[in-house]
């Protein structure tokens, strides 16, 4: 008799983010994977709609990350019509890449990671929350965090149009150039960004690094996975978020390869199982070879960790020494902690707020020209940026007026599907016996959860907005044995 | 006083944008000077937009399973709870709330939240369902309604309507040329 459990993080949609797994008739796991919502119906509502309006559409599609379907969706508007844009429009799209890779990260590490590594993993429940993150570390932490994003989020309004869904990005460039009194207010956002940086830089140091446990929580056998990582890198192979080359590194360290975005197709490819509509991202050049770690298996993952192990180091200074200090304290090279995407994640808010540093101190980026009008008849085109929770592919197909024939998307959350199931498998495993469940289950998945952070059912706003977990222990019949509720 | 008025909702996902469309049609009608914002943005990424509002009015969806799709709800926030929230993508309104209150930065006191009740699947592209339909302008009138409650309130106790900001929107040319109302750096517009 199989039975099936399930983890439900989201009451209100159906079959949306959902957690499954199913017991054998020995009472232990068969096998088990997270549900990830598909933007189903986007392919075809895209469909007849002009190629130029597809950054507005699409910075609707999630609530928490506009920015950046808005800039990969502008990308492969570039790539459509075939135009390079000027380097002030390339750098003042970066800029504002940069001010949202750090307004993001900050507020994940504090508010969404926080309750792990500042509250703590012991804390008692009702601690580890927001509210519990911000009475560790003090309203003046949490002020800032509010006060550096509000500084960032004016700049973006400012050169963007809007902070939240921005209208800036158009084929070939942007729509309007940076003033030079708007340069010296981006410096100062940047100046205060890095500030900010090297204090969260500090703060995990203090309270995580300082703290053998914590340590031995984020190198467990339980957090761990041998996969392939994809990044997008630059020249020099160092991280990059705005554009760059795809570099794949395998579990051993080995540049396996590194392509253009636009060639995606040859190298990823989706695999689909039986039962579960959903898809499975994988390397083309390895093969699936079902949900495994390891150089054999061509499951991959992205987001802050990987795009550190897939890169040979970081372009700025401080990001630099922090990545080495990394890489030293949780090496060699590839780190395979899932965990360890916090730590990663705050090497990569220095790195944001350093290159936003850079660029608001160049002065090309006042340069008026910021559009390099598309001369050429429309066919396909793919951008791709690295989004805060890893690489976001958008495609598009379009007849000669532009008007849109095809669309394909794959969103951060896709790439690193089978990863995430193979962390949910190895919880399961772990803390089911027998029929038997562990509460301690529900932890486990939702740690994994937050280093993930992944995308569920954000194209949809419902209330309350955010979603209890809750485990379901079915017996095959349907009949439910027990509920394990977090609210 | 000053009244915010929040439509939330992706007005690409079926019935998830019952909220955005009722404030829309509210845009001009509000003499009582309050200022309309749409959403499609989630959770903390709204955390600025309440910050100096005496009170709002929030147009959103809600799954309860316990009305016919087209009920319009009031919902009390302490009603929503407190989620852990695993991720950025699960912190709700409630989350917003707290973390805006602790941190001083001025959540309105009086708060209302109007939801109607929406059918599924909240598909990309799918049109409204027939009730939700029919539900967008009673969820207008019903916001309106609130904010001339609270208007009324302050003209009796002497104080004046309309204190919120002028009027901060501009137009712009989108891309493709395309003419797109675009909002202010505090992404807040005022038709007062």
């Amino acid at each position: 008799m199989s039975r099936e459990i399930l983890i439900d993080p989201m009451t209100r949609l159906e079959g949306h983010g959902r957690i499954h797994i199913f017991l054998g008739t020995d009472g232990g796991v068969d096998r088990a994977y997270l549900q990830i919502p598909e933007l189903r119906g986007f392919e075809k509502f895209a469909q007849g709609r002009r190629a130029e309006d597809m950054p507005q559409i699409t910075s609707r599609i999630c609530g928490v990350c506009p920015m950046a379907h808005h800039m990969a969706a502008t990308k492969a508007l570039d790539d459509l019509y075939q135009v390079d844009p000027p380097p002030a429009a390339r750098k003042i799209r970066e800029l504002l890449y940069s001010a949202f890779m750090v307004e993001d990260h900050a507020l994940h590490f504090f508010f969404l990671g926080g309750p792990d590594f500042i509250v703590g993993p012991d804390a008692p429940r009702q601690k580890r929350n927001i509210l519990g993150v911000i009475d560790a570390v003090g309203l003046e932490v949490g002020k800032e965090v509010i006060g550096v994003r509000k500084q960032l989020r004016d700049l973006v309004a400012e050169v963007a149009g809007k902070a939240i869904h921005p209208v800036f990005g158009l084929p070939g460039g942007v729509s309007r150039s940076v003033s030079s009194e708007v340069r010296p207010e981006a410096a100062a956002a940047a100046a205060r960004a890095i500030q900010f940086s090297q204090f969260a830089l500090g703060a995990f140091r203090e309270a995580v690094l300082g703290n053998p446990g914590y340590v031995e929580l984020i190198t467990s056998e339980a957090y761990t996975h041998r996969t392939y990582y994809m990044g997008l890198v630059d020249e020099a192979n160092k991280v990059t978020f705005y554009d760059g080359r795809l570099r794949i590194v395998g579990p051993e360290s080995k540049e396996l390869l590194t392509f253009d975005g636009r060639d995606y197709l040859s190298h990823v490819a989706e695999h689909v199982e039986p039962w579960t509509y959903m898809k499975f991202c994988f390397l083309k050049d390895i093969g699936w070879n079902g949900f495994a770690d390891g150089a054999g298996s061509g499951v991959y993952s992205v987001a802050p960790l990987a795009r550190l192990n897939a890169a040979d180091g970081m372009a700025t200074p401080r990001a630099q020494e922090a990545y080495e200090e990394f890489m030293t304290t949780l090496g060699p090279k590839p780190v395979h902690y899932t965990l360890a995407n916090h730590w990663a994640r705050i090497i990569e808010l220095v790195y944001a707020a350093e290159r936003m540093a850079e660029l608001a101190a160049d002065p090309e980026i006042t340069d008026p020209r910021v559009r390099t009008l598309p001369t050429v008849a429309p066919r396909e085109g793919i951008g791709v940026v690295e989004a805060p929770r890893g690489t976001l592919f958008h495609h598009y197909q379009t007849d000669e007026r532009g008007l849109v024939t095809a669309a394909n998307m794959i969103v951060a959350t896709q790439n690193n599907a089978a990863r995430i199931a193979l962390s949910v498998d190895k919880a399961a495993r772990a803390l089911i016996r027998n029929g038997q469940v562990d509460d301690a289950l529900l932890n486990r998945v939702e740690m994994a959860f937050r280093a993930y952070d992944p995308c569920m059912g954000c194209s949809t706003h419902s209330l309350p907005g955010h979603m209890p977990l809750i485990v379901d222990v079915r017996d095959a019949g349907g009949t439910l044995l027990r509920e394990i509720r977090r609210d | 006083m000053r009244t915010l008025v929040l439509g939330l909702g992706n007005e690409y996902a079926g019935d998830d944008a019952v909220g955005v469309l009722a404030v829309r049609a509210l845009r001009g009608k509000l003499a009582g000077g309050a200022d309309v914002v749409e959403s499609a943005a989630s959770g903390l990424a709204l955390l600025e937009v309440f910050a100096g509002y005496d009170r709002a009015v929030i147009a959103d969806s809600i799954r309860t399973g316990r009305s016919p799709a087209g009920t319009i709800v009031e919902v009390r926030l302490a009603d929503l709870g407190l989620a852990t929230a695993p991720s950025l993508h699960q912190a709700g309104i409630p989350e917003l709330a707290a973390v805006a209150r602790r941190l001083g930065m001025g959540f309105p006191d009086r708060t209302r939240v109007l939801a109607v009740e929406v059918a599924g699947p909240l598909m990309f592209g799918a049109p409204l369902s027939k009730p939700v339909a029919a539900a967008v302008a009673p969820l207008g009138r019903r916001v309106l309604e609130q904010v001339q409650r609270w208007a009324s309130e302050d003209s009796s106790r002497g104080r004046p309507a309309g204190a919120g900001r002028g009027p901060k929107d501009t137009l712009t040319r989108g891309p493709g040329g395309a003419r797109c109302t675009t909002t202010t750096r505090s992404a807040r517009s005022s038709r007062a």
